[in-house]
C-alpha cells in the first residue's frame, strides 16, 4: 500500500476514534448504565485541538473536503431517485385505457 | 473453457460461485477455501454455545458434495498464497492455476488484541465452525470466561455463555455495550438484560494483558478494572478485511483498509472482482466507505459480481445498513446511524421520537417499541435511527433503511399506511408516532437542530 493510502487510513482511524470518544462522553453523560470511555495515551492532542477544530467546520465543508481528499467512494451510480422526489412509473410502462396520459419520465 | 476462480467460501464466495455457474454453465468455476467446511452460518455459532440452537450441524445450509453436483470445482483446505495478475494465475499448494476472471472473497480476520499474552492458548475467535465445535466441548469443563469486546459478537457470546451457566466477565473500553452502533439511551435495558443472564460488565475498561499458566494457556486477564481469572477468553473486537492477497497483488485499498470496488464489484484490476467483508462499500448518506457489513450484504454482493461476470448488468446500491440483534433478551436495532455516529461526524440532525406498542393495546403480550429517527433539519429526509423493544424491530429497521434509500422524509412516515391487526399490529404504528411527534414540534417551533 502506498504511504499516502496508509496516511489516509491512519488519519481516518485516529480522527474517528478521538471524535467518537468525545461524543460518547457527551451523549452518555446522565444516561443510566453508562460510564466514561477509556481514553488511550496520546489522546490529548486529538481531544484538545483536533476535536474542537473539526467541530467548528460546517458539515457541508467537511463533505467537500472528504471528497477532495479521495475519502469518499467513486464509481458508484447516483441514487435512482433524488431525495424527496415522488415515485414515478418506469418509462414505457403500460397503462390501462382509462388512465391519465403517461407521466413524463424523470429528468436524468 | 473460460475459467472463473473464486477465492473464499463464505457467503459472498459461495454466492459468486454458484450464481456464476448457474448463469453460465459453460464456465469452469473453481472455489478455493482454506477451511474444511463451507455453506454454514457463522452468525449462529453464539446461539449454539448458548444452547438456544441445539447443534452446530443445524447451521449448515449445503454441502461440498452438493456444490460439486452442481458442477463447481471445490478446492477445500487449499490456501491461495499468491495472485499474479500479469500471468493471470493464482498459486495454491505451490501450483499455478490460471484464471480468466478472479473473484476475491477472502472475508475478514478478527482484530487481535495488541497486548501481552495475545498469543496464549485459550483465546477463542468466533469464526471457524470446527474450532467452535472443539471450543464448545471444552466449555463443558469450564467455569469462568472473559469476553473482550462488547461489540455484536462479544455481546452475543457473553449472553449465550452466561445462559449456559458460565461466569462471564464482559470487558470493553467503551462506556456502554455496542457503543459503536447503539445510542446510550438504549444502554440500560441491554445492560439489565445481560446482567439478568449473569454477565458481569466492565465498561470503560482496557484489557492490559492476558496472563498464562505454566502450560502457556490463558489463566487470567489483567484490566484497568482488576484481574479476572478465567478458563478461556473470547475475543470479539473488530473485523479486519483480509486483504493480504489483494494488497500483494497490487489491488487498490481504501481508507478502511479494504479493497476498493465500484458498484459492479469491479476492483482496480481488469477481470478481478471482489465481494463480501474484504471490500469497502459506500454509505448511502454521504458515500463514505465502510466495512463490517453482514452476511446478507456479502451474499448480495456476490450475486452482483456473478451477474456482471457472466455478461449481465447489475449495480449494487450504496448501503443504509439496517442492523438488529438481541442483547441478552432485549431486541435492538437501527439503520444508517444513530446520534452517536451523526455527532461524531458532525452531521446536523433533528430527532423524531415516539413510543408505540407491538400489538393492539388490549391484546395480551403487547410490548412497548421505542423509535428514534434522525432527519435532515431542512428537508426532514431520513438520516438514521434506533429502534428497540418488542417484536418487529427487525422489520421496522429493514423498512426504514429502504425508505431512507428512496429519500423518505418524516412527512412520508407521518402519513404512512400500516397494518392494524390486534395480534400483530396496533392502530398507530410507532414509526408514524415518532414522525408525527416531530412534525408537531416543528409546528410549534420546538424541533431543535442537534449539531
Amino acid at each position: 500500500m502506498s504511504s499516502l493510502s496508509d496516511a489516509k487510513r491512519n488519519l481516518r482511524e485516529r480522527a474517528e476514534g478521538a471524535l467518537r470518544r468525545e461524543v460518547l462522553s457527551e451523549l452518555g453523560r446522565d444516561q443510566p448504565g453508562t460510564v466514561e470511555p477509556y481514553r488511550p495515551k496520546g489522546d490529548r492532542f486529538w481531544r484538545l485541538l483536533f476535536v474542537p477544530l473539526y467541530r467548528r467546520i460546517p458539515w457541508t465543508a467537511k463533505e467537500r473536503a472528504m471528497s477532495a481528499l479521495g475519502m469518499t467512494a467513486k464509481g458508484w451510480q447516483p441514487p435512482a431517485r433524488k431525495p424527496g422526489e415522488p415515485w414515478r412509473p418506469p418509462a414505457g410502462a403500460t397503462r390501462s385505457a382509462s388512465a391519465d396520459p403517461p407521466e413524463q419520465p424523470p429528468a436524468a | 473453457m473460460e475459467r472463473v476462480i473464486v477465492i473464499g467460501g463464505g457467503g459472498a464466495g459461495t454466492a459468486a460461485a454458484t450464481i456464476t455457474k448457474r448463469l453460465n454453465p459453460a464456465l469452469k468455476v473453481s472455489v478455493f477455501t482454506e477451511f474444511s467446511d463451507i455453506a454454514y452460518s457463522p452468525c449462529g455459532i453464539p446461539f449454539v454455545h448458548g444452547r438456544e440452537i441445539p447443534k452446530f450441524e443445524d447451521l449448515f445450509l449445503s454441502t461440498v458434495e452438493r456444490y460439486e453436483e452442481e458442477g463447481l470445482d471445490m478446492r477445500m483446505e487449499t490456501v491461495v498464497t499468491d495472485i499474479d495478475l500479469d500471468r493471470r494465475t493464482i498459486t495454491a499448494k505451490n501450483q499455478p492455476e490460471g484464471f480468466d476472471q478472479l473473484v476475491l472473497c477472502t472475508g475478514f480476520v478478527w482484530e487481535q488484541p495488541d497486548v501481552p499474552g495475545a498469543n496464549l492458548d485459550g483465546l477463542h475467535y468466533v469464526k471457524d465452525i470446527r474450532k467452535s465445535m472443539e471450543f464448545d466441548e471444552q466449555l463443558d469443563s469450564m467455569k469462568r470466561i472473559v469476553v473482550v469486546g462488547a461489540g455484536p459478537v462479544g455481546v452475543e457470546m457473553a449472553g449465550g455463555l452466561a445462559r449456559r451457566g458460565l461466569h462471564v466477565d464482559l470487558v470493553d473500553e467503551g462506556p456502554w455495550v455496542l457503543h459503536e452502533i447503539l445510542d446510550p439511551d438504549v444502554a440500560k435495558p441491554v445492560h439489565d438484560s445481560l446482567e439478568a443472564r449473569g454477565v458481569t460488565l466492565h465498561l470503560g475498561t482496557k484489557t492490559e494483558s492476558f496472563d498464562g499458566n505454566a502450560d502457556g494457556h490463558v489463566a487470567a486477564v489483567t484490566t484497568t478494572d482488576g484481574v479476572f481469572e478465567c478458563d478461556a477468553v473470547v475475543t470479539g473486537l473488530h473485523k479486519i478485511p483480509n486483504t493480504k492477497l489483494a494488497e500483494a497483488a497490487g489491488l487498490k485499498l481504501g481508507t478502511t483498509g479494504a479493497v476498493v470496488v465500484d458498484d459492479h464489484m469491479r476492483t482496480s484490476a481488469p477481470g478481478v472482482w471482489a465481494a463480501g467483508d474484504v471490500v469497502e462499500i459506500p454509505h448511502g448518506l454521504n458515500m463514505i466507505p465502510i466495512t463490517g457489513l453482514t452476511g446478507a450484504h456479502g451474499y448480495a454482493q456476490g450475486r452482483v459480481a456473478a451477474v456482471n461476470i457472466t455478461g449481465g448488468e447489475l449495480a449494487y446500491d450504496p448501503v443504509w445498513v439496517p442492523w438488529g440483534m438481541v442483547g441478552g433478551d432485549y431486541t435492538i436495532g437501527g439503520f444508517s446511524m444513530g446520534e452517536n455516529l451523526a455527532k461524531t461526524l458532525g452531521i446536523p440532525y433533528v430527532l423524531a421520537k415516539g413510543v408505540g406498542i407491538t400489538k393492539a393495546r388490549y391484546y395480551p403480550g403487547a410490548e412497548k417499541t421505542y423509535v428514534k429517527l434522525l432527519a435532515e433539519p431542512d428537508t426532514l429526509r431520513l438520516i438514521g435511527g434506533v429502534i428497540h423493544g418488542g417484536e418487529g424491530v427487525k422489520e421496522r429497521c429493514d423498512f426504514l433503511a429502504f425508505a431512507a434509500k428512496r429519500g423518505a422524509t418524516l412527512y412520508d412516515l407521518a402519513y404512512m399506511e400500516n397494518i392494524y391487526s390486534p395480534p400483530i399490529g396496533a392502530l398507530f404504528e410507532p414509526i408514524q408516532i415518532a414522525a408525527q411527534n416531530a412534525l408537531a414540534a416543528q409546528r410549534e417551533n420546538k424541533l431543535a437542530v442537534v449539531t
